[in-house]
């Protein structure tokens, strides 16, 4: 919130760029690339998050302690996601003794 | 407003702490989410067929219109920030109420697509019909849309009524008082537009081409 | 610095603003919204302390007699929600925390004080919820809600007390914003941040913490309600879900919890004994890193609650070695209070004694804690005494005897008066004695294998209990002691001057009780922090 700030054109081309990357996103679904979509649409949701984040919402000229903020959350959230998919990628290569030998894959059922 | 600002150096003091607070606000808000996000990437790892199979019955037609819909809100919700700092009242006033109507726009898209989803025996609590054998997958998956746009909605609802409720204050207060108000709001909606951002592919969009 | 207020400064006290009711409820002094805080975590304190008395009255002797199975379930499970929910996590920040960090970092309030004020009424909210659950006749899950228990088996109040869990979360979360911004914020020209007494820092680790943890637990505990009443859910194995996944996000909270209850302990140890040792804190830097650190590391070690779920041994290794780590900034600590003793001229106050307790039984807890890191070691000890004795010697030896510290050492501040010393150092002494009278037989106990949550036990174990129980006795009286004489030096007790302890710190610089606006003019000079090299004792 300070004095500098963005023109109004180039907020709409920020827009302009948004709904593009929209188009591309959903295009690409309609496109066979295996693992690739997930990858694709991910990317994309982080370019167009990242749009927001520096223009809209003014990240760019914002001081230290507001990007740190920012990020803090992005960090633990990462903490969360990492360790908690280190239990479960690497649940059935070694059971616990304590498991039953059923057990041991991740869901035997799932589809 | 000017009670509690006693505390404060000055204008742009105000300003600083306002913006600070929100986005230590937006940081909680986005471990908020985290559980519901990362059950989903648990979900997926165990169910990556019935996910596809279910996100292919959700209506990517409505859900990318919303999309596109809210993006523009944004737009407008940074037009409004843009204007607020330029003194120019009765401009932000305009664009916080096309802001609001988006979102509403928005909402109203995403009821009647809950309402299909309701007669088409999506909804997990509610006699929920899948193919047998992806059946336990695809309520995993519903369960979690329903969980996740369901949130995301009563947030933007809270954002609309911010947005009309500084925008009605603008008719008495100038575009001077309130600047650290709707500037705040504006980080709001924009994070809550972010979430979609992400809730889009994830939802929407899995092995659409199958 | 005179030893006795003007009767004008007086007058203006924050304490003389209007002395009715409904001033009280509708302050938006940080002050006032402190003396809120320290009277409801009172009752609550005292109300968590009567479920323990019946649980240890119970387990004096081997057979169940005096409760059944179910209500023992639903006495221990208040004990925890109460004492972690509503005392333990608010204790230190919202009342001392709440009163001092403007103070310390020369403000004349916090940031946001309507929001203050609403998280004061969103835990009185969440208190209600709770109170309501144990009306309605309690719940018996144990504070950690685990599933598919909570969810599919138990008869009780579960998603009352969720509700109430839930709110009272949103409080912590609003008081760690407030804290964040006002320490960025609102610091006085010229207190940068190496100035900063490390009781704000310590605060301001634990707002890291609130602020990152505690989202996470209210959406989990939104799902657990959630899968309770449509049976539907992720966390259900029969529904397809996974119980793990509960643990995950249940501890990727209560862990860090740990660490919200004990920083601000830590915090207030850091004021203390410098002060009473008339020495500068050893190694001030290395203080603000560990506090950071103990933040940050903390996050990352709650599996160590998961190592006999069915978890991947991977995923146990990993964390238990980062378990380990957060030993080395804990031990940091404890070395720089022990430092900073050396050639001090040491006296022996009340708030030193609480101070000097917490160093003692804070190292014994966590020397403990580095069994239960251990994975190994950990198999044979889960769910064991042993445990219960660990956190209890981090969340009581700790915490509590830190808050009574900080509670003695900052009485005259609040309320203008002094406690009576004797009466002061007695209540220390019993409390310290009979604490390590209740826990230290538990330790042993839980080596042998008795087992937690059970209201029957095999008799082998009587004669620890007994002990154990004996010193619960014991402890009650010494919690009742201060509630009499703090309570009674707010209305009795000698004037205080500004400065009583001749500390430095900016909280001493402006009269006791502070006025309404914290000072006359806000200071200028900041000092550096701890230096009490250059000055005397009177």
């Amino acid at each position: 919130m300070n004095a500098r700030q963005d023109p109004v054109s180039r907020l709409v081309w920020i827009w302009l760029t948004l709904l593009v990357l929209l188009a591309v996103t959903t295009a690409s679904a309609y496109v066979d690339l295996g693992a690739g979509n997930s990858i694709a649409n991910l990317i994309i949701a982080a370019a167009k998050a990242a749009l927001i984040a520096l223009f809209f919402m003014h990240l760019r000229r914002s001081d230290a302690t507001v990007r740190v903020a920012a990020g803090a959350a992005l960090l633990f959230l990462f903490f969360l996601a990492f360790l908690t998919f280190g239990d479960y990628l690497t649940r059935p290569m070694h059971p616990a003794p304590w498991r039953s030998p059923q057990e041991s894959t991740l869901n035997p059922h799932a589809v | 407003m000017s009670s509690h600002a006693a505390h404060f150096e000055s204008d742009s003091h105000r300003h600083e702490t306002a913006e600070l607070g929100m986005w230590v606000f937006l940081a909680t808000e986005l471990m908020f989410f985290g559980p519901l996000l990362l059950g989903y990437a648990v979900g997926r790892e165990m169910y990556g067929q019935a996910f596809a199979a279910a996100s292919r019955h959700t209506d990517v037609v409505i859900g990318t219109i919303n999309t596109a819909v809210l993006l523009t809100s944004s737009l407008f919700m940074a037009l409004a920030a843009a204007a607020v700092r330029s003194d120019r009242t009765r401009m932000t006033m305009r664009c916080l109420l096309l802001t609001a109507a988006l979102g509403v726009v928005f909402l109203v898209l995403k009821g009647f697509e809950y309402l299909s989803e309701w007669q088409e025996h999506l909804v997990p609590w509610a006699d929920f019909r899948f193919e047998p054998r992806l059946r336990q997958g695809a309520g995993y998956f519903y369960y979690l849309y329903f969980a996740m746009t369901g949130l995301h909605a009563l947030h933007l609802t809270i954002g609309i009524v911010a947005s009309i409720v500084f925008a009605l204050r603008l008719r008495v207060n100038s575009a001077r008082a309130l600047a650290s108000q709707v500037g705040v709001t504006g980080l709001y909606w924009h994070f809550v537009d972010m979430i979609w951002v992400f809730l889009y592919p994830i939802l929407y969009l899995v092995e659409r081409h199958g | 610095m005179s030893s006795h207020p003007s009767r004008a400064f007086h007058e203006n006290s924050y304490l003389h603003g209007g002395f009715t009711l409904w001033s009280w409820l509708t302050t938006r002094d940080h002050k006032r919204i402190a003396l809120l805080y320290m009277i409801s975590i009172t009752g609550f304190f005292f109300l968590g302390g009567a479920a323990a008395t019946i649980i240890r009255i119970e387990l004096l002797t081997p057979q169940g007699d005096l409760v059944d199975a179910h209500t023992y379930n639903e006495l221990f499970t208040a004990h925890g929600i109460i004492m972690v929910w509503f005392f333990l996590i608010p204790s230190i920040p919202n009342t001392l925390g709440n009163f001092l960090i403007p103070l310390m970092i020369g403000a004349r309030e916090v940031a946001f004080p309507r929001l203050n004020l609403a998280s004061w009424y969103i835990y009185t909210l969440g208190g209600l919820f709770v109170l309501a659950t144990l009306l309605f006749g309690g719940v018996d899950t144990g504070w950690t809600f685990y599933t598919p228990f909570a969810t599919l088996f138990s008869n009780s109040n579960v998603v009352l007390a969720i509700v109430g869990v839930f709110v009272v979360g949103f409080s912590s979360i609003l008081t760690g914003l407030n804290f964040i911004v006002t320490v960025h914020r609102m610091r006085a020209p010229g207190m940068t941040w190496f100035k900063l007494p490390l009781f704000v820092w310590a605060n301001y680790a634990t707002s890291i913490i609130l602020v990152l943890a505690t989202p996470v637990l209210a959406m989990t505990l939104c799902l657990i309600a959630f899968e309770r009443i449509t049976r539907i859910g992720i966390f259900d194995p029969s529904l397809g879900g996974d119980p793990l996944l509960f643990q995950h996000f249940f501890w990727f909270y209560s862990h860090p919890a740990v660490y919200i209850m004990v920083l601000p302990a830590m915090g207030v140890a850091s004021e203390i004994i410098p002060c009473f040792a008339r020495n500068r804190i050893f190694g001030y830097r290395f203080m603000t890193y560990a506090i950071l650190g103990i933040a940050i590391i903390g996050f990352l070690v709650w599996g160590h609650h998961m190592f006999v779920s069915g978890q991947s041994m991977y995923a146990s290794v990993v964390f238990s070695l980062l378990s380990f780590l957060v030993a080395i900034p804990s031990a940091i600590k404890v070395f720089n209070w022990t430092a900073t003793l050396y050639k001090g001229s040491i006296l022996f106050a009340s708030p030193m004694l609480y101070a000097l307790g917490f160093v003692g039984l804070f190292t014994i807890g966590g020397l403990t804690g580095l069994f239960l890191a251990a994975a190994a070691l950990d198999v044979h000890l889960t769910d064991t005494y042993f445990v219960i004795a660990h956190f209890h010697y981090i969340m009581v030896g700790g915490t509590v005897m830190a808050y009574l510290g900080g509670l003695h050492f900052w009485w005259p501040k609040i309320v203008g008066r002094m406690y009576p010393e004797t009466w002061g150092r007695i209540a220390a002494v019993v409390i310290f004695v009979g604490f390590n009278l209740t826990f230290f037989p538990q330790y042993i106990a839980g080596a042998m294998g008795m087992p937690r949550r059970y209201h029957v036990y095999s008799p082998e174990y009587q004669l620890l209990n007994v002990f154990s129980s004996t010193g619960a006795g014991m402890l009650a009286i010494g919690y009742l002691l201060p509630l009499v004489y703090l309570v009674w030096a707010m209305f009795r007790g000698k004037h205080a001057p500004a400065n009583p302890w001749q500390a430095t710190g900016l909280e001493w610089q402006t009269a006791s009780p502070p006025p309404k606006e914290n000072f006359e003019t806000i200071p200028e000079n900041i000092p550096s922090p701890y230096d009490y090299r250059s000055r005397t004792r009177s």
